[in-house]
Formats: structure tokens, C-alpha cells, sequence
């Protein structure tokens, strides 16, 4: 019975989290268009439904109904395999993020927390493993297709996960030494009762603000967009790893390049930002609200750092792939070692 | 690298300044889009559109069927196929007109050419068929397209004998030569 109730609770709450994630895939879908459209000087989609609102579900409905191509000569298990290897690891990291206060609720004997899947006390590291294995789906992807543009797209995404990966586990080192736990649940709570508090601006400690800018950087990097959309440049590649790709299969690339941006969006702000912390104790409202306004914030930092995605990305052009290696080896990657170095020594001056 | 380029590169100082730029676009946002199909663009009176074949007031045809169009055509688009009228041996016509629109350049030399202002450009541009054959026009659609386009008609001249083609062309604009 027990374990009835618990499985039942958790494939709610995964229900929940996944169809939260996909309709906000949905929405970024037109929500890029529409911002990059208006920061330069376009409409955007505006045919289907007024002002275009509707683009998303008539996208999905292509998408379901293209006709599914296995190229001649392909790898038919691999070139079918990719766009699930790339899929699964972007959602999944979602198990271990939580989107409201720490709560444990008594649901007839069995403890459930209802803002987080399940709190692992290796979360980030959980995090970090799957995005690696999301490489995989890419360079799969690329390499199984039986065309130049996709495995051209697939070495250069291998070369640029590697590199950037690193750089992306190194920033979050100096988070932990102050957190001194993996565990995302944790991390948050020692991040509560203000905005100085959030690891961004540490007060009375190192503040992480550059291994922010480091990861913020090297995330923009490992989830493939413009500035640093070498593996599918268009200009280039045609469409880089998933050339090759139509319907469903294609959408699933598609989900998941989405879904880790707003993975990357969500760990950006429960690393650095406070989580589901507002940035003064009395924004946060009383005790009993906590679910609800802290479910806001987070939301509301999470847009944010979508939004961000967007600007960048109507802004900046691509850049060429040694200057790509160049700035992940050999100026991101110091700074990154150079701020672990530093917290560690304030942190082990100054204890928190 | 001096200081204050170390300062500018810290700060991600260039980068802040196109993002600026974005930013000031889309708070200032002023689309400069032409919703196409619901919204269209007001044409230029010069504007060099689809080709049309022109009538008198009367309903005549004024096209002569001198071939001068087809000389003058860059990608001969234009073919004619002229004509006596009958009985009236000193009058000719276009007996057939044809007009091969999927190589139109629309370069307007063959109005240019025209000696009795028989050819015309309307101001027409949606012309996307499924076939390309119907691109292919012949006499009848080409007046129709002029009949269509131009509903005030130029007014055959009285003197005009009919048996003569009139050739009512001005040589105002040709430069003169110096006279010594």
C-alpha cells in the first residue's frame, strides 16, 4: 500500500513536471520568435490565430504528420536512438530540481515533497552526467545520418560539449565550497533571507559572480545557441547534426534543445540566484504561501534567464570555431580554476 | 592592450553595447513589416508590371503588327504573327500575339518600341500559377489584361485614314544634332 501511494505521488509529480516543461518548450518555441522578431523590427509569426499565438500547436501538427525519413545508408538503430539519447537528458535533469520551498507533507504515512522530485544528495553531479549523455544523442545523431553537414555537425558539437562541460562543472565548484553540499534542496536553503545571500553576491564571502558569467557562458555554449551554434550553423551546415532529421524525430532535437535550456535556466537560478527565494524576506509573503509565491520567483528567474537566451542570441553572431576553442580553453577555463582557488581561501578564512 | 581596454574587455563593454542596441529595438518597437497578402504596398505610377495589349475607344485594336516589339525583345518572350486585313491590303494587323510571360524580364523596351502605344504595363505582379503554361498568352488574354487594367481608352484619331497605320509616335525626346 505504501508503496502504491509513493509510486503513484511520484508519477504525478514527473506527470506534472514533464507537461509543465513541454508547454513551456511550446511557449518558448513562439515566444523566440516573436522577441527575436521584435528586436529586429519584425512581427514574427502572425498568421496563425491572432497575432500568431497559435504557431505552436500548427508546428506540432506538422511535425506529427511529416513523413518520418531514414536516409539511404544510415544507421537505422543509432539514427533512431540519437533523438531519444538527446531527449531523455534534458528532462530528466528535471527530477532533481526543486521549484518551491523545501516541504515535506504526511500523505497517509508516506513523507512527500511536493516541490521536488526526488533530493538526491548528489544532485548536481546527477545534473552534470546526464547533459554529458546528451552529447551522445548529438554526435549519434550526426555521425548515424550518412551525410557530410551531420557529421561535420556532430564533431564540432563533440569537440564543443567537451570543452564547454568542463568549464560548466568547474564554475559550480565555487557554489559548493560555500554550500558545502550537492544537493540542490540544500543549496537553496542556504541561500535564503535575502538577495544578498544568494551565491551571485555571497555577502560576507566570495561572491560568485564571475563562475556565474563563466557558467552562463559555457551553458549558452552546451546548449548549442547562437553565439555558439557551431554544431547546427546554417549558414554553414545546412542544419549541423539533425540535417537529416524530419518529424518526429527532428521535434524530439527540437524538445531537447529547449528542454536543456530551461534546465540550464533552472540551475543558473538554483545555483546562483537563490532559487525559489525572493529577494527580500517580505516579498515572499506569509509562511503558509511560501508553495505558491515561491513557485513565482522561480518562474520568474527562470524567465529571466530565457529571455537572456533570446537577447543574446538576437544580438551576437556566431563565432568561428578556434575562437570557440580559444575562449572555452584558454579563457574561460583560468578563470574558472582562478575562482575556485579564490573561494576556497576566502571560504577557508571566513567560514560560513 | 591598455587599461582601459582590459576595463572595456572585464566588462563584457562591446558586448553590453549591442545588447543595448537590441534592447532600445525592442522597447521601441515599430515594426517595418508588410503584413503582405492584408496590407499592400502602394505602387509607383512607373511601376513595369505584367504586359497588356491595348485598344481604341472604338474597341479597335491598335497593334499594327509591325514586328517591332519582337525585334526589340532581349529574351523573345514576344512572337507575332501579321497580317492584311482582308480586303484592305494597305492595313495590317496582329493576326496572332503571343507572349512567353515565364521569360519576361518586364524591361519595358517593347512599350519603348511601340510605334502606336498598342503595348502596356500594368501595374499587375501577382501572377503565380501552378502550370507554367498558362504563363503562355496569347491575343485574346493579353487584351483582356488591357482591358482590365486601362478602362479609359485613347481616342482614335479622326484624320486617321483607316487604311493607314497611323504611326503617332513623338521624336520629341531623340537629342537633336548640332546644326553648323
Amino acid at each position: 500500500m505504501e508503496t502504491a501511494i509513493r509510486l503513484g505521488l511520484t508519477l504525478g509529480q514527473i506527470g506534472a513536471v514533464m507537461v509543465a516543461v513541454l508547454l513551456t518548450v511550446a511557449l518558448l518555441t513562439l515566444l523566440e520568435r516573436k522577441v527575436l522578431g521584435w528586436m529586429q523590427d519584425r512581427m514574427g509569426p502572425m498568421e496563425v490565430g491572432p497575432y500568431g499565438i497559435l504557431q505552436p500547436v500548427a508546428d506540432g501538427l506538422k511535425l506529427f504528420f511529416k513523413e518520418d525519413i531514414i536516409p539511404a545508408g544510415a544507421n537505422k538503430l543509432m539514427f533512431s536512438m540519437a533523438p531519444i539519447l538527446s531527449l531523455v537528458p534534458a528532462l530528466i535533469g528535471f527530477a532533481v530540481i526543486p521549484f518551491g520551498p523545501d516541504w515535506t507533507v504526511d500523505v497517509q504515512g508516506v513523507d512527500f515533497k511536493p516541490f521536488v522530485i526526488t533530493d538526491i544528495n548528489i544532485g548536481v553531479l546527477y545534473i552534470l552526467a546526464f547533459a554529458s549523455i546528451g552529447a551522445y544523442g548529438i554526435i549519434l545523431g550526426g555521425w548515424s545520418s550518412n551525410s557530410k553537414y551531420s557529421l561535420l555537425g556532430g564533431l564540432r558539437s563533440a569537440a564543443q560539449l567537451i570543452s564547454y562541460e568542463l568549464n560548466v562543472g568547474l564554475s559550480i565548484v565555487g557554489v559548493l565550497l560555500l554550500s558545502s553540499s550537492l544537493s540542490l534542496v540544500t543549496i537553496t536553503n542556504a541561500q535564503a533571507g535575502g538577495f544578498w545571500n544568494w551565491y551571485f553576491f555571497a555577502w560576507g564571502s566570495f561572491p560568485q559572480a564571475i563562475a556565474f558569467m563563466v557558467f552562463i557562458i559555457s551553458s549558452v555554449a552546451e546548449t548549442n545557441r547562437t553565439p555558439f551554434d557551431l554544431p547546427e550553423a546554417e549558414s554553414e551546415l545546412v542544419a549541423g547534426f539533425f540535417t537529416e532529421y524530419s518529424g518526429m524525430r527532428f521535434a524530439f532535437f527540437f524538445l531537447a534543445e529547449y528542454g536543456n535550456m530551461i534546465l540550464v535556466s533552472c540551475v543558473a537560478t538554483v545555483l546562483f540566484f537563490g532559487g525559489w527565494h525572493a529577494p527580500f524576506e517580505f516579498l515572499q509573503g506569509p509562511e503558509s504561501l511560501h508553495g505558491l509565491t515561491g513557485i513565482a520567483w522561480f518562474a520568474i528567474k527562470v524567465a529571466t534567464f530565457l529571455f537572456l537566451f533570446f537577447w543574446v542570441r538576437a544580438t551576437l553572431p556566431r563565432l568561428r570555431y578556434d575562437q570557440l576553442m580559444r575562449f572555452g580553453w584558454k579563457v574561460l577555463l583560468p578563470i574558472a580554476l582562478g575562482n575556485i582557488v579564490v573561494t576556497a581561501i576566502v571560504e577557508y578564512i571566513f567560514p560560513s | 592592450m591598455n587599461l582601459k581596454e582590459w576595463i572595456k574587455t572585464l566588462t563584457f563593454y562591446e558586448i553590453l553595447l549591442g545588447m543595448k542596441a537590441t534592447l532600445s529595438h525592442l522597447i521601441h518597437y515599430k515594426p517595418i513589416t508588410l503584413q503582405y497578402p492584408h496590407e499592400k504596398k502602394q505602387l509607383p505610377s512607373n511601376y513595369r508590371g505584367m504586359l497588356a495589349l491595348l485598344r481604341y475607344d472604338d474597341g479597335t485594336e491598335k497593334c499594327v503588327g509591325c514586328d517591332l516589339c519582337e525585334a526589340a525583345c532581349p529574351s523573345r518572350v514576344i512572337r507575332v504573327v501579321s497580317a492584311e486585313v482582308p480586303e484592305e491590303p494597305a492595313k495590317r494587323y496582329s493576326k496572332e500575339y503571343y507572349m512567353d510571360m515565364t521569360r519576361c524580364l518586364f524591361c519595358g523596351l517593347c512599350v519603348d518600341a511601340c510605334p502606336v502605344d498598342a503595348l502596356g504595363m500594368t501595374q499587375e505582379y501577382e501572377w503565380a500559377v501552378y502550370d507554367k503554361r498558362q504563363l503562355h498568352l496569347n491575343k485574346q488574354q493579353l487584351l483582356a489584361i488591357g482591358d482590365r487594367n486601362f478602362p479609359v481608352r485613347e481616342k482614335r484619331l479622326e484624320f486617321q485614314h483607316p487604311n493607314v497605320a497611323y504611326f503617332n509616335v513623338g521624336f520629341k525626346d531623340i537629342p537633336q544634332k548640332n546644326v553648323q
